[in-house]
């Protein structure tokens, strides 16, 4: 697989995209104008930014509550996002749904999810209509650690292989679900170990190194293509906000979380494009201006649109 | 005091060649219960300590909630950064604190990481990776009896080891890593997923070793030519396209190529190879590793003092021309 | 027109619908070659083979979610679980998944999916095997509930269940499998949330579900000998419930009376009678009863079994009561 640069290129820019989307975020929440709580993709930006570079438009992504990441990968649009996040009626849900919630059938997001392990039954189905539509499609479930121990993923996983669905698993092990650390929560460290059990490929790969989650999606995707089956993918990575904004993070060190901040994968993608000639340093600092404006127009976007009116109520719980 | 180190790398047997090969998951529970029996192996071999390296998943205390050993079982104090660096640290550690026997678990990569630390205490590679031409697919209480025997001196080293090749990767003139069965030219500027699988991406490979039941990129030659792994000689392969000659070789599990082979010249010990590509990257015993920025120039070395490996069958051979494992009861002997 | 089974109707929905659209598949455990737990099912896996009848693993999460999954992806599932007692560990991929799903995403997806599952107690299956929890279902927004109580109705009334793009939730009755009435063999539909008036009468509604329907007409004709004229109304759908047309019954015969075989207490019922005592009360001229099984598990042993599950007696003795 040799990465074409605009593929490259694609990729830095989306990465940058969730980190200036989630500072933003990050700012607003503190300031109070955003209602609800968010939980941030801070630090995780090249697993999403990996998987979703191995997939079209068409094929279709299950998403979590840890789900911004996910969905600007997956092509969400910035302006729709931050007004869906604010509460906006111009926001994607219409502001019925919120930061959880947010998806696009377009762009096949099927939806971030409010429910830990929520999005691996749903992801079956994804892939069973793909293949029995034989349309090539493929389906790719995201999922943190902690959905790992639910039964609706472990079950997932088994009819995705025992019905051989074009799925691809893609685990994001930051390690901690809310408080409680892994170690706490299962007696494995690799949770593609679990993929044994299924008959599936396991393979663990560096989740700050987008390049290494790229590849690997991409091999998991050519298989699920294929008709081979489901894979599942471990990317080892890191939260650098708490679960929530406003989660104080006693449950972890700083020693912790800095040897963390220095494997930022940015900075170590940004490094390799610059090293290859694949991007010089100005075009870096122009593709970062470049989105810390979109993501402002966004803000703005979303701060003057208005507010949903409360006879929109009950549109749209039943079709 | 005779002491044994083990270093079992909780990371070995997950790479993506689960995915583009037939590669086993290794699980880490697999690696526990081999751990369990290395110890056993190790305590009846009459060694009287174990050294450990911790690691994320804590392999050896899990390994000694089963079984209790009458000889001590220590962790030895060092960061635990949860990659290769951790192995090649702990290498360095247990020849300072006076291991007698590295005792490593894990792959061709593993046993590489091993070997950056220290190559002077003698090395017993235990495979829990996936393509493995190192280390031994064998049992681990035979391995720790093995083991054993070496670091306590009942057997003599020079019955039971052997002294291996190993390629040094030079950028610039200085070595700037080590290889112990295959180094290959990798024509990409991106490390990814490390392992290597695309040959045609390969146009030069370097091997201390083939033969012709090889695996991995050692297969390449191994069908061509035979060095045994103590042998003081490598292969430098030349591939790619325009090639009268193609080899049928397994690169990894279930995975085969048809690589085309330009040429192939023996290395002498000392001799230096410079490689042909800047910017490029080097995967040495089958991962990308080694970046060549542009405008460098790398190479590779054949060097024979690479690291003091236990032969098992060796060893175990010389314990029963020892008789070590035979108590005779002064009764007649068995017809 | 001929008389088929409940059974039998339902069956023939499946397999017209499949016939029509290439779109519907069937999944749950057992529903292959085997036919259904029940036989609901059976012979759709040789007309239309395994991948539109698809045995899934014992996994009902995945069940009911992958049918959510594939409907929002283009598909028109039709998902059985064998006893309504097992949506237990399936509740979130049918409540917080398929039914909020449209909600939440502000309009933008669609998911028509069909979810049968069988209910109620009378064969001896015990206390997770013979629960009726309609009740559970009409209180999640999003979710459309049927409830049908004859072969005909059972057939019209699938058919549009899977023809609409909501989640529906399709509770059939054991007991009812092998009832037997008039069933048109050609397709049609019966639109969702519209009562049927079951027997026509001037003196009190008896608004009856499922079983009780039939519970209901037996208790009909006891008090016909008594002189008092019941009208039974079988709402068919509880969401959306036809409000209009048990009110009107109601404001004609001025007395009230619900009967469901789920638990009484915060049973379809309570909702019922509540609708009735908001928007009708001063028409009645007697306080409204429920007939509803008791606050307890579905007993196990034959006579408890019996004793427990309500029936005409019960019915007839709520509407002396009051008349």
């Amino acid at each position: 697989m040799a990465l074409s640069k605009k593929t490259l290129i694609h990729m830095y820019e989306t990465m940058n995209k969730i980190r200036l989307f989630e500072q933003k975020l990050q700012e607003f929440f503190a300031a109070g104008e955003i209602p609800g709580f968010v939980h941030l993709y801070l630090g995780e930006e090249a697993v999403a930014t990996g998987a979703c570079a191995a997939l079209t438009d068409k094929d279709m992504i299950t998403s979590t509550h840890r789900g911004h990441g996910h969905l600007l990968a997956k092509g969400g649009d910035l302006k729709l996002m931050m007004a869906e996040i604010f509460g906006r009626s111009t926001g994607y849900c219409k502001g019925k749904g919120g930061s959880m919630h947010i998806a696009d059938m377009d762009l096949g997001i099927l939806g971030a999810n409010g429910i830990v392990g929520g999005g691996g039954p749903l992801a079956c189905g994804a892939a069973l209509a793909a293949k029995y539509k034989k349309t090539k499609e493929v389906a790719l479930c995201f999922f943190g650690d902690g959905a790992s121990n639910q039964g609706t993923t472990q079950e997932a996983l088994n009819m995705a292989s025992a019905w051989k669905l074009p799925l691809v698993f893609v685990n994001e092990n930051n390690g901690y679900g809310i408080s409680c650390p892994q170690c706490k929560s299962m007696a494995v460290t690799d949770i593609a170990d679990r993929a044994a059990a299924y008959d599936m490929p396991g393979v663990v790969v560096d989740g700050n190194d987008v390049l290494a989650v790229n590849e690997a999606v991409t091999e998991a995707v050519k298989r699920a293509r294929n008709g081979e089956g489901p894979s599942l993918i471990e990317c080892k990575t890191y939260r650098w906000r708490g679960h929530f904004e406003g989660d104080a993070c006693t449950y972890r060190c700083t020693e912790e979380l800095e040897a963390w901040m220095a494997k930022d994968p940015i900075p170590r993608f940004e490094a390799k494009l610059i090293e290859s000639k694949t991007l010089s340093r100005k075009d870096a600092e122009k593709i970062k201006a470049d989105i810390a404006k979109a993501v402002d127009e966004a803000v703005a976007f979303a701060k003057e649109s208005p507010m949903p009116e409360t006879s929109a109520l009950m549109d749209d719980v039943y079709a | 005091m005779s002491t044994v180190a083990i270093l079992a790398n909780p990371s070995s047997g997950k790479d993506i060649r689960r995915l583009v090969a037939h590669g086993s998951v290794f699980d880490n529970q697999e690696k526990v219960r081999m751990v369990r029996r290395l110890i056993l192996g190790l305590e009846r071999s009459g060694a009287t300590r174990i050294l450990y390296m911790p690691d994320g998943y804590g392999i050896v205390p899990r390994a000694l909630n089963a079984i209790s050993p009458s000889i001590p079982v220590e962790a030895v104090e060092m960061p635990i950064r949860n990659n290769q660096t951790d192995t090649s640290i702990a290498a360095g550690v247990m020849e300072t604190l006076g291991a007698q026997c590295l005792v490593v678990l894990g792959g061709d990569g593993t046993s590489r990481a091993a070997c950056k630390g220290s190559v002077a205490v003698p090395l017993l590679p235990l495979s829990t990776g996936t393509n493995n031409v190192f280390p031994l697919m064998g049992e681990a209480t035979v391995a720790g009896l093995a083991a054993g025997l070496v670091a306590t001196g009942r057997l003599p080293r020079e019955d039971c080891c052997y002294r291996s090749c190993m390629f040094d990767i030079l950028l610039d003139g200085e070595v700037v890593d080590l290889a112990l069965v295959d180094a290959a030219v990798y024509d990409d500027v991106f490390l990814a997923s490390r392992a290597i699988w695309q040959i045609d991406k390969v146009p030069q490979l370097f091997l201390t070793r083939c033969g012709a039941s090889s695996i991995g990129l050692s297969a390449i030659g191994g069908q061509l030519r035979s060095i045994r792994p103590e042998e003081p000689r490598g292969l430098a392969l030349r591939l790619g396209e325009g090639s009268p000659v193609t080899v049928t070789a397994v690169i990894a599990p279930g995975m085969f190529a048809d690589v085309p082979v330009r040429s192939i010249t023996e290395m002498a010990p000392g001799e230096i190879f410079c490689v042909d590509v800047s910017p490029g990257l080097i995967a040495v015993d089958g991962e990308r590793e080694v970046e060549i920025p542009r405008g460098s120039r790398a190479a590779v070395r054949l060097n024979t003092q690479g690291p003091l490996v236990v032969d098992v069958e060796r060893t175990m051979a010389a314990a029963r021309e020892n008789g070590l494992f035979v108590n005779r009861h002064n009764r007649k002997e068995p017809a | 027109m001929s008389e088929k089974t409940y059974l039998q109707a339902l069956n023939e929905a499946l397999r017209q619908e499949m016939e029509r659209d290439g779109n519907i598949l069937i999944l749950g455990e057992d529903v292959g070659r085997f036919g259904g737990c029940f036989g609901v099912t059976q012979g759709l896996f040789d007309q239309f083979g395994e991948d539109r009848v698809k045995d899934t693993p014992i996994t009902e999460s995945v069940i009911v979610g992958a049918a959510a999954g594939a409907a929002v992806a283009g598909l028109r599932p039709v998902a059985e679980l064998m006893f309504v007692d097992f949506i237990g560990v399936a509740m979130d991929q049918l409540f917080n998944q398929a039914a909020k799903m449209r909600f939440m995403f502000g309009g933008k997806a669609k998911v028509p999916m069909t979810l049968r599952m069988p209910q109620g107690a009378g064969i001896g299956a015990a206390a997770q095997h013979s629960q009726s929890l309609e009740s559970w279902f009409m209180n999640i927004p999003g979710l459309k509930v049927v409830i049908p109580s004859t072969p005909y109705d059972a057939k019209g009334l699938l058919i549009s269940a899977i023809r609409d793009d909501n989640p529906v939730v399709f509770l059939e009755h054991k007991l009812l499998y092998g009832v037997s009435g008039e069933v048109p063999d050609e397709s049609y539909a019966i639109e969702l949330g519209k009562a049927d008036i079951k027997r026509e009468g001037a003196d009190v509604t008896i608004v009856a579900t499922s079983q009780m329907v039939y519970a209901a007409l037996q208790a009909a004709e006891k008090l016909k000998a008594d002189g008092i004229e019941a009208e039974v109304v079988d709402p068919r759908c509880l969401q959306p419930l036809d409000s209009a047309t048990i009110l009107d019954s109601v404001k004609k015969t001025h007395a009230l009376v619900v009967a469901h075989e789920a638990v009484k207490f915060g049973g379809p019922g309570a909702e019922i009678a509540a609708l009735v005592a908001e928007e009708a009360v001063e028409y009645l001229d007697a306080p409204i009863k429920r007939v509803g099984a008791p606050f307890c598990p579905v007993p196990f042993s034959p006579p408890l079994e019996q004793y427990y599950i309500p029936n005409a007696d019960n019915i007839v003795a709520a509407v002396k009561s009051i008349r």
